[in-house]
């Protein structure tokens, strides 16, 4: 398992490193210079030339990205060019913001595409399974800011239920946050639900199928317990993976769903730093959240290992 | 006129009032400025209250009636959405676009303060003088207002500030470019300010106001950087918190020198998106949103929870055709030719169910007392837009490019046009850029002097305008020869004649006979077409009491109540 985590880990800091060079390489072909974003369409061309001298933007992209890469190196983020303030500043609190919603998002939509999943199989063919499949087969396909804008509307405008923005005043307790944060996690768990439900049912069923399934009932032991013990362990494999991967979306993929709940999270933070070219808020968002995800991948990885001895015995062996 | 009322008058322009004042009592007397003219025209010069009540008791007005402020309801927190956030820091003569304004406009304050009706109020100066011809103006300021830092405003720190807005880095330059530089900021004694003008301007005193958003009074010893950690503005409001991108709070300043503010305090919270704000207004989570549109804010009209405030002005889209091209916008004929496809009414109903004003292809909005409307009003006209066509050469038409920005209700309106300009056989591509790229690039040099910025150089575009409280800049910048903001490349030398006239015009019967000619000539050459000037809007909940629109987006609340 040592030897499985280091090797993990020294991947991770190749992977970081490769995406902090694609993402400073990418981010030179966006049209526009801080300089002018910053100083306005009507400054003159010589306040925006000193603006860009003055955050060092006009030296060549290798030395910047090498200034960069230094600071971070002794573990300074830098400073936003937009905001003049330190990156850290500003990307902790959207971080935290996107876990928070990410934690209740994952917290109502994994039980909820298990227990529907898990529903499905064992009814396979049946309405159940039918209006589980194909219900959530369409909320998935519907665009996310449709189904958001339609629970807005719904539960926000005309019943006055929930909140329509996700950030509370500040200071609010846990609760104040969570129900404002209740609106987004429904229309995350609307696009996430049909496609975990449907890998949840296809372990299922194919658990359902296997051998060891059909001689824990001949052994005596009832449904439930042959569900909970036997298949449950074998058919969630795949969905913990699935559920990993979507890890990277929640934390920084949210962009339109934060847009519309106004919610400050990670995703805002880089959009705006890449429309604005303020490199060093961009590099920084997308590294966190490519350490996010990798972490992510690997607990899922170390999840399912511990999940599955076939993998733990064949790494030993 | 009562004894007393003449005798006051009559003191008044002996001993107090200059040439510059008593020509407008005197345009008032004979008839030249109505009352309501006179009124906004005083209010610019600095005539007194007393001087203006008793000019116009002169002419047998009933007195100025001052209404008494209804009772408000002091307390609670107004929550406000800003859309969109700042997009730098928050040093006040650094603002460059709506969210920094805004968010400064909440705690700061100016010399004066524009209203609605474009007449000045004072704030931080209580009277100003122009001398005979305006290229010298007075300022007395206000006495005993305290920074909320402790300190007392003086004479110092409005010069300070105004030496702040002409150094390199500032915002503000193009409004006072030509007009004043800094060796025309000079301290007279603690309570007065002196102006010398490079040229003289009837109407600096706006520069002076709310409408140069940048102009907030600061303390001589402000360092860049400061403003959002500490309070160190005048204003009713003290800014105690700011997160980029995220929220401002702001709690009554107790020691404000206009008494105490009916709220407790100001929340800001910053969007990006119209739909998201504007259910948050409907929700019932923010009570005043700074701005709204009409093609984005829909849901908002017609609600009963929610009031919307307008306010006239004069902010507009210009869309310029390049006229030193070796193609078929080169002939005056093909511009006329375009303006004239265009149903503005219909335009102006569709973008902005009515709340606007139609523009007549020249920076003189129907909103300036300076606008000369006798001048003949553009329609649609498709049977003189074909004749154009055919006495250019290009009856069959042209293909044509029109680039523009994704900003409010310019991409709808680009669409109209492409539609439009069919009728005569002109086929558009419309290439509609973010803002950023639209504005990228170089703004000087190259072939044509301005660049390769696509706003001021393609052939033809479509570019978003502020409010200006009166057309001087856009006369300039925007269609002078050798203009910094020419988009069409346009160079009249008896256009450029007239716009100096105009600027150095100080009776309004002046300005008039000048704004004619310029309409005119721009009428016929169309070097750009102004299609509209809209309202500016902005929406609250039905508990928000004693909140004004105004037309270049300020968000002032020191009046504002919730019930």
């Amino acid at each position: 398992m040592g030897r499985f985590l280091l090797k993990r880990l020294g991947l991770a800091a190749i992977t970081l490193v490769l995406l902090s060079v694609i993402v400073f390489a990418l981010a030179q072909l966006l049209p526009g210079d801080i300089g002018r974003n910053l100083d306005g369409p009507f400054a003159s061309p010589a306040q925006v030339a000193a603006t860009n001298h003055q955050l060092g933007v006009d030296k060549p992209i290798v030395v910047q990205y090498g200034k960069w890469i230094g600071r971070l190196a002794r573990g300074d983020l830098g400073h936003s060019l937009e905001y003049q303030v330190p990156v850290s500043n500003l990307l902790g609190p959207s971080l935290g913001n996107s876990l928070k919603l990410a934690a209740l998002a994952f917290l109502l939509v994994v039980p909820l595409s298990i227990l529907g999943g898990v529903a499905a199989a064992l009814r396979q063919g049946r309405i159940t399974d039918r209006t589980i499949t194909v219900g959530g087969l369409s909320l998935t396909a519907v665009p996310e800011f449709v189904t958001a804008i339609v629970l807005i509307v719904i539960f926000g405008i005309v019943f006055h239920l929930l909140p329509t923005t996700a950030q509370a005043p500040p200071g609010a307790g846990f609760f104040t946050q969570v129900k404002h944060l209740l609106l987004p996690s429904f229309a995350l768990v609307a696009v996430l639900f049909g496609y975990i439900a449907r890998i949840a049912r296809a372990g299922v069923i194919e658990a359902l199928d296997a051998d060891y399934t059909r001689t824990a009932y001949l052994k005596g032991l009832d449904t439930r317990t042959v569900i909970r013990r036997h298949v449950l362990r074998n058919a969630l494999l795949p969905t913990i993976a699935v559920v990993a991967t979507q890890t990277g979306y929640l934390i920084g993929g949210l962009v339109v769903i934060e847009k519309l709940f106004n919610y400050p999270g990670i995703g805002q933070r880089i959009y705006i730093a890449a429309q604005n070219k303020d490199f060093t808020m961009l590099e920084s968002g997308v590294l966190v959240i490519g350490i996010v995800y990798l972490i992510a991948t690997l607990a899922a990885d170390t999840l399912y290992s511990l999940l599955n001895p076939r993998i733990r015995y064949g790494a030993a062996e | 006129m009562d004894q007393e009322t003449r005798r006051r008058l009559e003191e008044y322009r002996r001993n107090q009032a200059g040439p510059v004042e008593n020509a407008l009592l005197d345009d008032l007397l004979t008839g030249e400025v109505d009352r309501r003219e006179f009124f906004r025209r005083a209010t610019i010069f600095g005539l007194s209250t007393s001087a203006i009540a008793a000019a116009l008791a002169a002419l047998g007005d009933a007195p100025l009636a001052f209404a008494a402020p209804a009772a408000v309801r002091a307390g609670g927190r107004l929550r406000v959405a800003i859309i969109p956030p700042p997009a730098k820091s928050l040093d006040p003569h650094t603002y460059q676009d709506q969210g920094g304004l805004e968010t400064g406009g909440i705690a700061g304050e100016f010399l004066t303060r524009a209203t609605p009706s474009l007449t000045l109020l004072p704030e931080l100066a209580v009277s100003w003088k122009p001398n005979a011809d305006a290229s010298v103006w007075t300022f007395k300021l206000r006495p005993n207002v305290k920074f909320q830092t402790g300190q007392t405003m003086t004479a110092d720190d409005v010069v300070a500030t105004y030496l702040r807005l002409l150094g390199a880095d500032s915002a503000a330059l193009s409004a006072f470019k030509g007009v004043l530089s800094a060796s025309g900021v000079k301290k007279i004694d603690d309570l007065t300010v002196q102006f010398t003008l490079d040229t003289p301007t009837a109407s600096f005193p706006y520069l002076t106001s709310s409408t140069t958003y940048q102009a907030i009074i600061l303390p001589a010893n402000y360092k860049n950087g400061t403003f959002e950690k500490t309070p160190q503005t005048t204003g009713a409001f003290k800014l105690v918190s700011y997160t980029p991108g995220v929220g401002a709070k702001y709690d009554r300043y107790t020691g404000w020198w206009g008494g105490s503010a009916p709220l407790d305090g100001v929340d800001v919270t910053y969007y990006t998106d119209d739909a998201a704000v504007t259910a948050a207004l409907l929700g019932g989570q923010i009570d005043l949103i700074g701005q709204i549109q009409f093609a984005t804010g829909r849901p908002l009209f017609g609600n009963s929870s929610v009031q919307i405030f307008a306010a006239r002005g004069a902010t507009h889209r210009q869309v310029p055709m390049r006229v030193d091209l070796h193609n078929q916008l080169h002939d005056y004929r093909v511009r006329q030719a375009i303006a004239m496809t265009l149903d503005r009414p219909a335009i102006v109903k569709t973008l902005f169910n009515g709340r606007a004003d139609i523009g007549n292809d020249s920076p003189f909005a129907p909103v300036y007392p300076s606008t000369n409307k006798t001048v003949p009003q553009r329609k649609k006209d498709l049977r003189t837009a074909k004749q154009l066509m055919a006495a250019a050469g290009h009856r069959k038409g042209f293909a044509i490019t029109l680039t523009t920005e994704q900003t409010g209700e310019i991409p709808q309106l680009a669409q109209i046009i492409q539609r439009s300009v069919k009728a005569i056989n002109i086929n558009m591509k419309l290439n509609i850029l973010t803002a950023t790229a639209y504005f990228a690039g170089s703004q000087s040099g190259g072939p044509g002097g301005l660049g390769t910025t696509p706003w001021l150089n393609t052939p033809m575009n479509i570019t978003d305008w502020g409010h200006r409280a009166v057309p001087n800049v856009l006369l300039n910048s925007a269609l002078e020869t050798g203009g910094v903001w020419n988009a069409a490349h346009y160079a009249n030398k008896r256009y450029d004649s007239l716009v100096k006239a105009y600027e150095g015009a100080i009776a309004l019967k002046d300005q008039l006979k000048y704004s004619k000619q310029i309409e005119t000539i721009l009428l016929h050459d169309t070097p750009v077409i102004f299609p509209y000037f809209y309202n500016y809007l902005a929406a609250g909940s039905t508990k928000v009491k004693g909140y004004k629109a105004d037309a270049l987006g300020q968000v002032y609340l020191s009046k504002t109540s919730l019930g």
